[in-house]
């Protein structure tokens, strides 16, 4: 040992002699200072507690405190560091500094952003993007140990509302319909001021898809990505659909991809231009490559512009590059039609403001050219030529870069260059994967907005579903549905049937008899109603539905407002609960309704139960048109909104001669909005009318304290998801089957059902309906299913009760039993009871200010509105693409009368009962105008109610 | 004779020690070597306007160290940092350069000739204000001695060109203060901040900064950093409150080749070897220096030390003599010991 030790030693000095590494052993330390490390035991602690800083802590991180120990009189002032300016230009302008010229707040790391509600830190670390809104930091939030995006809104009046719509929205999706952040919507945390800047707080992401397709070279993605993506996309749109919101700016850009964590998930963002459904006020919209047809023709569209916004999304995913890359308006609407083989349809084209631009008219005889055809009929209108729109417009078009030689849809994805060295069999998989994208992307982009596919017919879609392909996809029927609704409507219209009945039926005498109930206002409706029953001419009025339908959407609109602005105007949507309650206590019968909710969840007998006590007048055994009352009240209970429509009409029906000239007004009207309306836009609308209907019927009972934390409200905003909430737990069976015998009594009359044998079988079916816990697209199969299965019990049943007086007093009997045998039942009965006069009384309320809109409307007609694009997150692309993408607002001067109209939307809450009765009376005669407007300009039924969306100009 | 003279050392004798007046923080290893053997600096750490720089001669023929009372001077505020020039740098007299930084970067011609330390310049960075933000740390590139890189408390990293006593550069490093900086070649350098980050930057691309680290909780300070000159792959670094030595491969940004975490208390020096690119060492609160060798793959149990001394106090500052790579200097309280390896 010590010869070993002796050799080292000499080695060492010998090594240190020389001053170099020994040539043939690498270097080691000797063990003479230093000794061998033997392993601690594990009683030992990791990191001893310091009694007082290290020196090195304190002449690092601690420098300056220790500087001034040494000496007091030591300065230093961190302001004087230099600054990371993140903000371009940095040289405060504007706001006493704090902006530059662009109106941004200028941002530098570190910065300390402060929200007082929440007391949350934001510590700025990074830009994110910049675009015309504002900025996007990255923040530190030492609260929760996060990061966030903050975007930081510039520091004008124009943008500050219009990101508020964007929070009021946002937080809606977030909160109501989407609690559990299923459906791919980005997540809002919080919204503050700072400097005067709006700031909004969200969930942090990563890359947008553009930026995913750009590291890719700008190389398609794989097909199985596509359609990963498309999934959670038709999910996020599903969801907007639902809600009536239309995203406006769908495109890869605002699409991102979550963290590291779960790198195929994907959300959608930026919300910054979205507007209700109700409230399309702009016409500019949409980043030009992934505009729709109807934005870029000037025609009313509805959410599904954001379904065309998604076609163009999925082929550039699985392209790698924009499928319509247009230089200008014209240089896109050319190459839809060029790539798609097809044209807008007549309908659309002949209502459009902008067809001229691109189209002439050519009428039907002569098909020139290569226009196109649409529904098998020659088209009247063929689209312009280069030559052809130079000619119109003193200018040539801007035409943009040719990625796909002129080549159509099919084309374009077939030859798609395949993966290299990709096995045969694969191809093949591929190939007929690629036959299911291409029918997909055709339904998506299809130029007929009302044809065009919603989110719940694509995701049934092959492509998405992963089933072979074998023919053109038939997407489920969504608008059937829609249309069977609307005929109930019809069949319930008391004015219409007293009209036709005045002149056809022996039931004049009926007519003389109305006038002696109208202090009860709701057992006049039972009366009606019967009349209405009687009339045969009532059916088949189609466009009598149309009409109403309208007319509802308008009131629609209004409590939608309120609703959707609840984070922001919380004051506002208060005034108008506590208006609607007050106008309601001034009936006696409405007060007493309206006391018993508090005692809603406690047992109530038949005795005690005004809800019972409207049944017990009624007669049993007499004749069928006296139970009809019954079924159709039921029904109405459900759907509240279906009072609505009727108000002008039956004050018409008094006798007055004005009354008569509201009624030609009517005629029409039906015509106009018949010529005009679109199936899709019925649709829509009418879906929107159910929800927003029972949207307030619920919200009413969230604010008394009933449903309020419920998650599965959701479903009450549209009529698919209206049947699946009356689905939900046994305490809404009954309401459920007497949806479906609401349904079938028309039914009934029309179609003769098969058999009787489903008859027994309906209560057990709507009591064993399965109660799903949020939107699935898998569940829709089932659903439909149990749909279809109720209907035929429902078609049965009713048909039982037209055949034999017995069968009708069983049924009738049975719907009583349920209603003693269950003290829950009380619930939903005294709810549908109470539901009616609620709606009637808030359509009284809301239908004169929402007629005003119209005229208003028309007066911003000549003044064109414009929303500045928003290129979140992906700066770079802005060197690739022409500056008229990012063209910008101009100034809008009918603020002020918004901020008037605003103020008509909330009338004196004191009105009384005969107040009540002239308000119908007065809106009938203001209808006669916006009416006539609308024939000669056909202004899209939108009030212009939104300050928020307001556009200055603005500097880039 | 050879045979003998190993035998005649007792354990006690391989470790030089140096009795201060007062505490010891900064330090440095001189590369020329005097009449009277290599020159060691020792900076006071005394929380007074008035500290002290000392030079040693350390002979290691005769394993004695003294001190050279001529060569003390006073120096404002304790240093943060001292350091010799390095053997690059041709000087027509035969004076020693010495560095240090504090308040301002100051530079000191050391004649041991004529017994007499001159202060030859006070380099000030600040543009504002009559006061420098005070300097973490500094480094001299040895590559191209005229080039000096300092750190600051303002978030910057400043170069100098010592010839002509001006900034040739000032980069905004880091977004907190910046603690530590290292010379990797003649235009790059690395730099640790309180920000929690390892930047390296190129002075031939002032505009980015590519980070090869982050602590694993942003804002965790980073004390000290240092690029293994054997191997310009490895850099390490240290975490405050921390007992791990982080290991890293600058061509693997983010993840860690490697974390040592054998000390029992937070370390507060590291230097590499500089005869050897696998071995650092590390010195900590826990009285303990540790010399480490980097394997080729690190163990699922971690990696142990080769080699302990545990000193009487915590280490604060830990040199490894580049000029004579078989001693280590470490401070501790009032001493400095040379180790000998």
């Amino acid at each position: 040992m010590d010869d070993i030790d002796s050799s080292d030693g000499a080695a060492a000095a010998r090594a240190g002699e020389i001053g170099s590494i020994g040539v043939s052993t690498p270097w080691k330390p000797i063990q003479l200072v230093f000794k061998r490390y033997l392993p601690q035991n594990g009683s030992a602690s990791k990191v001893h507690v310091a009694v007082k800083k290290p020196v090195v802590v304190r002449l690092t991180r601690d420098l300056v405190e220790t500087y001034k120990i040494c000496d007091p009189q030591f300065k230093y002032r961190g302001e004087l560091n230099p600054k990371r300016y993140l903000t371009t230009p940095s040289v405060g302008v504007n706001n006493d500094g704090f902006d530059n010229v662009n109106y941004d707040l200028i941002l530098a790391v570190n910065d300390d952003f402060c929200s007082s509600d929440s007391r949350q830190r934001y510590i700025v670390k990074d830009l994110l993007g910049h675009g015309t809104f504002g900025q996007v930091a990255k923040c530190w939030v030492p609260e929760t140990n996060s990061f966030v995006a903050v975007k930081v809104i510039k520091n004008q009046l124009a943008y500050y509302q219009q990101a508020l719509v964007e929070v009021s929205i946002l937080t809606t999706l977030n909160k109501k319909y989407d609690p559990e952040d299923k459906n791919h919507i980005v997540r809002i945390y919080d919204y503050f001021l700072h400097q005067s800047h709006l700031c909004i707080c969200f969930e942090l992401l990563d890359m947008n898809l553009y930026e995913l397709i750009k590291i890719n070279q700008f190389r398609g993605l794989s097909l199985s990505i596509v359609k990963l993506f498309s999934k959670q996309i038709l999910l996020g749109l599903a969801l907007l659909k639902d809600a009536g919101i239309i995203h406006c700016d769908l495109k890869p850009e605002n699409i991102l991809l979550c963290a590291s964590v779960k790198p195929t998930e994907i959300k959608i963002i930026d919300f910054g231009s979205a507007c209700m459904e109700d409230k399309t006020v702009y016409s500019y919209i949409q980043s030009r490559y992934y505009r729709s047809p109807e934005v870029l023709l000037g025609y009313q569209y509805t959410t599904a512009i954001d379904m065309w916004s998604f076609g163009c999304i999925v082929a550039e995913l699985f392209l790698g590059l924009p499928l319509f890359p247009g230089g200008s308006e014209f240089d896109i609407l050319r190459r839809m039609i060029e790539i798609l083989g097809k044209q807008p349809p007549d309908y659309v084209l002949k209502e459009a403001k902008n067809t001229n631009k691109f189209f002439k008219c050519v009428g039907s005889v002569h098909n020139l050219g290569n226009g196109g055809t649409y529904g098998g009929l020659k088209s009247a209108y063929m689209a312009l030529t280069g030559e052809e729109f130079e000619a119109r417009e003193k200018k040539k078009p801007e035409i943009g870069k040719e990625y796909f030689n002129h080549k159509n849809l099919e084309e374009i994805v077939k030859s798609y260059p395949y993966k290299i060295n990709l096995p045969e069999d694969d191809v093949v998989k591929e190939t007929q994967i690629r036959l299911a994208l291409i029918d997909f992307l055709k339904g998506l982009m299809e130029f007929d907005p009302a044809k065009r596919w919603s989110p719940f017919q694509a995701a049934k879609h092959p492509f998405i579903t992963g089933e072979p392909f074998t023919c053109p996809y038939n997407p489920p029927p969504e608008t059937p549905r829609v249309h069977v609704t609307q005929n109930i409507k019809v069949d319930h219209h008391p004015g219409e049937g007293h009209w036709f009945a005045a002149g056809l039926s022996p039931h004049v005498s009926g007519r003389t008899r109305i006038p002696m109930h109208n202090s009860p206002h709701f057992q006049m409706m039972p009366y009606s109603h019967a009349n209405s029953y009687g009339s045969i001419g009532s059916y088949g009025s189609y466009n009598d539905g149309t009409i109403q339908d309208n007319s509802y959407g308008s009131y629609g609109g209004t409590g939608n407002m309120f609703a959707y602005y609840s984070p922001v105007n919380h004051p506002g949507l208060y005034m108008q609960n506590q208006g609607g309650v007050s106008m309601l206590g001034t009936s006696p019968d409405a007060r007493r309704r309206v006391m018993q909710y508090p005692h809603g969840n406690g047992p109530n007998g038949l005795g005690t139960s005004p809800s019972a006590g409207n049944f017990a007048p009624l007669p049993l055994g007499t004749s069928p048109s006296q139970f009809t009352p019954n079924t159709n009240n039921q029904f109405l209970a459900g759907s509240p909104g279906h009072h609505g429509p009727t108000s002008p009409v039956r004050n018409s029906c008094h006798g007055s001669p004005l009354g008569k000239m509201a009624a030609f007004s009517q005629i029409n009207r039906r015509m106009s909005a018949g010529y005009s309306g679109g199936s899709q836009s019925q649709d829509s609308s009418l879906s929107q009318a159910q929800g927003h209907g029972m949207d307030n019927f619920y919200q009413n009972e969230g604010y008394s304290g009933q449903f309020s934390g419920s998650p599965s409200r959701r479903q009450l905003d549209s009529g698919v998801k209206n049947r699946k909430q009356t689905q939900g737990g046994t305490t809404l069976s009954t309401g459920y089957s007497t949806h479906n015998n609401a349904n079938s009594s028309l039914r009934s009359n029309m179609y003769n059902p098969s058999s009787t044998a489903h008859h027994l079988e309906n209560p057990d079916t709507a009591l064993s309906v399965p109660d799903p816990g949020d939107w699935d697209p898998n569940y829709s199969d089932d659903l439909l299913l149990e749909e279809d299965s109720a209907d035929e019990s429902s078609l049965a049943n009713a048909f039982s009760r037209g055949m034999q007086l017995g069968s009708t007093d069983a049924s009738s009997y049975s719907r009583r039993f349920n209603s003693n045998a269950s003290t829950s039942s009380s619930n939903p009965t005294t709810q549908r009871r109470y539901a009616p006069n609620q709606a009637f009384s808030q359509v009284e309320t809301g239908s004169p200010p929402s007629n005003d809109p119209h005229a208003r409307f028309g007066q911003h007609i000549p003044g064109s509105q414009y929303i500045p694009h928003v290129s979140q997150n992906s700066p770079s692309r802005l060197g690739q693409q022409p500056p008229q993408r990012y063209n910008h607002g101009r100034p809008n001067a009918g603020r002020t009368m918004d901020r008037n109209h605003m103020n008509a939307q909330l009338p004196p809450s004191n009105t009384n009962s005969g107040g009540q009765q002239r308000s119908p009376r007065s809106s009938s005669y203001t209808n006669g105008v916006p009416w006539g407007r609308r024939t000669n300009n056909h202004v899209p039924n939108v009030p212009s109610t939104s300050h928020g969306r307001v556009d200055y100009g603005s500097i880039a | 004779m050879d045979n003998s003279a190993p035998d005649s050392l007792s354990r006690s004798e391989t470790a030089v020690t140096y009795d201060s007046p007062y505490p010891l923080y900064a330090m440095a290893f001189s590369s020329l070597r005097s009449s009277s053997g290599h020159r060691i600096a020792v900076g006071s750490f005394l929380e007074d306007y008035n500290n002290r720089i000392d030079i040693l001669s350390f002979d290691s023929d005769s394993m004695t160290v003294k001190p050279l009372p001529n060569l003390s001077f006073e120096h404002p505020y304790p240093p943060t940092k001292l350091m010799f020039s390095p053997p690059s740098l041709r000087r027509p007299s035969s004076g020693d350069l010495l560095a240090s930084s504090g308040d301002f970067l100051r530079l000191w011609e050391i004649n041991e000739d004529s017994s007499t330390v001159e202060p030859i310049s006070v380099l000030n960075n600040s543009k504002t204000s009559e006061f420098c933000a005070p300097l973490t740390s500094f480094d001299w590139n040895d590559v191209e001695p005229k080039r000096l890189g300092t750190c600051s408390i303002d978030t910057t990293c400043t170069i100098w060109d010592i010839e002509k006593s001006v900034v040739e550069t000032q980069l905004i490093a880091h977004d907190k203060e910046v603690h530590d900086i290292a010379w990797g070649e003649a235009r790059v350098f690395a730099s640790v901040s309180a920000d929690g980050s390892v930047r390296i930057f190129d002075l031939r691309d002032k505009e980015h900064s590519t980070i090869i680290y982050e602590s694993p909780q942003p804002d965790t300070p980073l004390l000290r950093l240092a690029w293994n000159k054997q191997d310009l792959r490895y850099m390490a670094t240290i975490l405050m409150d921390s007992n791990k030595v982080v290991i890293l491969d600058i061509r693997s940004p983010t993840m860690p080749v490697a974390e040592l975490e054998r000390h029992q208390a937070s370390v507060n020096a590291i230097a590499w070897a500089p005869q050897s690119c696998k071995h650092i060492c590390s010195g900590g609160d826990d009285t303990q220096a540790l010399i480490w060798e980097l394997p080729t793959v690190a163990g699922p149990n971690g990696i142990d030390p080769m080699s302990v001394y545990s000193a009487g106090s915590e280490i604060n500052q830990l040199q490894w003599s580049s000029s004579q790579p078989d001693w280590i200097g470490i401070a501790f309280a009032n001493k400095m010991q040379l180790l000998r390896v």
